[in-house]
């Protein structure tokens, strides 16, 4: 094609414009062009993602006072580590999950509220959380299997999973007969136990009726054996014995009930009974990995902007065409130009 | 401008150190190059020159406006107080075993309807009736629970409310949960409505210490009191003497109404023997708060992703337009050659002119 013919001088008429039009440069150029024009005009594409609804219960007996973790340097309780992990949870959910939030002591849980959302909510959830105290405790038993039972039945009520965090100390201790019979479908409500507490043996905290911490726990200040029910199987090799007067033996029940660190072997066992998972509380940043995979993943409206897949593109291309300029193989052999 | 500076932020900041990628088109050109034997051969042209200045800043405008836009460029939202008309109402519920039988000390059967869930249903419209009020929510049996701190945030709060016709537990120790829900109000902002409602089904005794800790505690937050009591039928009224001695022991009700009156705040008590007086006593409380509260009302920050992006737009097409009427010096037929040498003056030819330079 001849662009440029004598007979027609007008400025417009000069310019190659067939070959402009074929040149890479103009169409990446133009390309560019089109997707940042694009970039501007196209809305954000719906999609589907995936959130969660969890019922969060948390121990507030006594053992979860005994401080054996640290946080900023200081010895924490567990309850403190619990309600940390459990604050620094929520921002780290996506948009559109909910929480609700219940108390667990003596044998079931209290429900403080049905599940909210997680981020215009933030601010009264985050305010929940962080006023959660032991003193709200309305008994001092901690019927741990008990209380999980009927968790898992309030986490299928709210059609939530459910997220326990307890240190798995019974108070009293379980009977000879170990765990209760489970009621419900293992598995039905999916979800996480969490394990709070060291592996380590350490003193329970004792607080006097005007909630004054006044010393640990002693030996003889807890129940250290369930004499409820039949007796354990070995009752007979012990001293003292008497299948009517003694039957638990004659001597004072010893042990370490006073005591307190994670009984993950008990926890694990009613993971297994439920159909739960079980994770350890291994610090307050340690909790959205294992619940994000233990949870039933919802569906929820999100949506995705293009903008900056556009926006790379577009960048992308100009900048291949400036420095193609400087790489071009026409550009070997030439005069300096007089902006270099 | 400095305060509109300072509002200004950046969804992925570290981006922006890209920035200076933008700068490229001061050493690099689109135009395309052409062998020219002396560089002196073309004449001396400012309008070429301006082209190429043009040029150079629609490319650097291109790059920068896409980096920037990648960054996701804001205006940051703000916090605005304004007054409306509310109040600050702190709820007291009651969670023992008994607000989940019925006004009649039944256990709730077929249509019947427990004292837990009426007022659930009540509560729940009242919260939100109002867009400006705020409310703290604390239950109580044995001992006090807060549920929800003081927030304007009324999903949360109906939350909370939709939980209170679950099981309760074991007593009424009214007193302890008094002391909680007054904290609830917080150092506050004065001038605004402050209101204390306790919905409870029974009453006990309050530990005369504890009497004289609330009363200096009443005296300084200074809310009114309302007292809804769901009274079960045939339970002594608040205004009943007992037949016998007229002790706390005997009439909680008739003593703790007694204890509310010698406070010295505002105080009404409202006795509901069915869900329809609940709702009544409700609305009287409604009406009755009506003052001026001030509220934070926040702006959404202000996305200015697409302004970026419309800057680069700019940038580009100026290019595109560029590539597009860019002359091919190298190929020009030769009797083509004098109609260039016209070419400082009409605009558009100027820009072959650029390519060259």
């Amino acid at each position: 094609m001849r662009p440029v013919q004598p007979s027609a001088p007008g400025p417009l008429a000069q310019l190659p414009l067939a070959k402009n039009l074929r040149d890479r440069r103009f169409q990446a150029l133009a390309a560019a062009l089109l997707l940042a024009v694009l970039a501007i005009v196209l809305p954000p594409v719906p999609l589907t993602r995936s959130g969660v609804s969890v019922l969060a219960v948390v121990d507030i007996t006594g053992s979860m006072n005994v401080r054996d973790y640290a946080l900023d340097g200081r010895p924490a309780s567990r309850l403190d580590t619990a309600k940390a992990a459990l604050r620094r949870l929520i921002p780290e959910l996506p948009c559109g999950s909910r929480l609700a939030l219940a108390l667990f002591t003596e044998r079931r849980p209290f429900l403080l509220f049905t599940p909210i959302e997680v981020c215009a909510e933030f601010a009264p959830l985050d305010g929940a959380i962080a006023a959660l105290d032991w003193r709200m405790a309305w008994e001092g038993d901690s019927r741990i299997s008990a209380g999980l039972h009927r968790a898992v039945a309030m986490a299928g009520d709210l059609d939530a999973d459910l997220l326990f965090l307890s240190d798995g100390q019974e108070t009293p201790p379980l009977p000879a007969s170990g765990l209760p019979p489970f009621e419900g479908k293992p598995g039905a409500v999916r979800g996480l136990i969490v394990g709070a507490g060291g592996y380590a043996l350490s003193p329970i905290p004792k607080y006097n009726d005007r909630g004054r911490e006044t010393g640990f726990y002693a030996e003889t200040d807890v129940q250290q054996e369930n004499r409820f029910g039949p007796p354990p199987a070995d009752a007979e090799a012990r001293e003292g014995y008497n299948p009517r007067n003694a039957p638990f033996g004659g001597a004072a029940a010893k042990g370490e009930e006073h005591l307190s660190s994670v009984r993950e072997a008990h926890l694990k066992a009613l993971a297994a009974q439920t159909g739960l998972a079980y994770a350890h509380l291994d610090g307050p940043d340690a909790l959205r990995a294992p619940l994000l995979a233990a949870a039933t993943p919802r569906p929820l409206p999100g949506r995705l902007d293009l903008r900056p897949f556009l926006g790379a593109a577009a960048l992308a291309l100009v900048l291949a065409v400036f420095l193609a300029g400087a790489f071009s193989a026409r550009a070997a052999s030439f005069t300096p130009s007089r902006m270099s | 401008m400095l305060a509109l500076l300072s509002s200004l932020g950046a969804a992925t900041p570290w981006l922006l150190w890209c920035l200076p990628v933008a700068l490229l088109p001061l050493a690099l050109s689109v135009a395309r190059r052409n062998a020219l034997p002396s560089i002196a051969a073309v004449p001396e042209d400012p309008l070429s020159a301006g082209l190429r200045i043009v040029l150079t800043a629609a490319g650097m405008l291109a790059v920068g406006g896409l980096i920037l836009a990648l960054a996701g460029p804001y205006r940051a939202g703000e916090r605005v107080t304004r007054t409306g008309i509310g109040a600050q109402v702190s709820m007291l519920i009651d969670r023992s075993g008994s607000m989940n039988e019925t006004f009649a000390g039944r256990q709730p059967s077929g249509a019947e309807e427990s004292k837990a869930a009426a007022s659930r249903r009540i509560l729940r419209d009242f919260v939100g009736e109002r867009v400006h009020d705020q409310f703290a929510v604390t239950a109580f049996s044995t001992a006090p629970m807060l549920v929800v701190p003081m927030t304007d945030r009324h999903a949360a709060v109906r939350a909370a409310i939709s939980a209170i016709d679950r099981p309760g537990l074991d007593y009424t120790n009214v007193a302890r949960g008094l002391g909680m829900a007054l904290s609830q109000f917080g150092p506050g902002v004065p001038g605004v409505s402050r209101a204390l409602l306790l919905v409870s089904d029974g009453a006990a005794v309050i530990d005369p210490r504890i009497q004289a800790q609330l009363r200096a505690e009443f005296a300084r937050v200074r809310p009114n009191l309302y007292w809804l009591f769901l009274r079960t039928k045939g339970s002594p009224s608040i205004s009943d003497k007992p037949a016998g001695e007229d002790t706390p022991q005997a009439a909680p009700e008739r003593h703790l109404d007694l204890f509310f009156k010698s406070l010295g705040v505002p105080y009404r008590a409202f006795e509901a023997e069915g869900a329809e007086a609940v709702a009544s006593a409700v609305r009287q409380i409604e009406a009755l708060e009506r003052d001026p509260i001030p509220y934070t009302e926040e702006r959404p920050r202000r996305d200015l992703t697409g302004w970026a992006y419309g800057a680069a737009a700019l940038g580009l097409l100026l290019l595109v337009l560029a590539k597009l009427a860019e002359a091919d010096l190298g190929r020009r037929p030769v009797q083509a050659a004098p109609a260039a040498e016209r070419a400082p003056e009409p605009a558009r030819d100027a820009a072959p002119r650029t390519a060259a330079a």
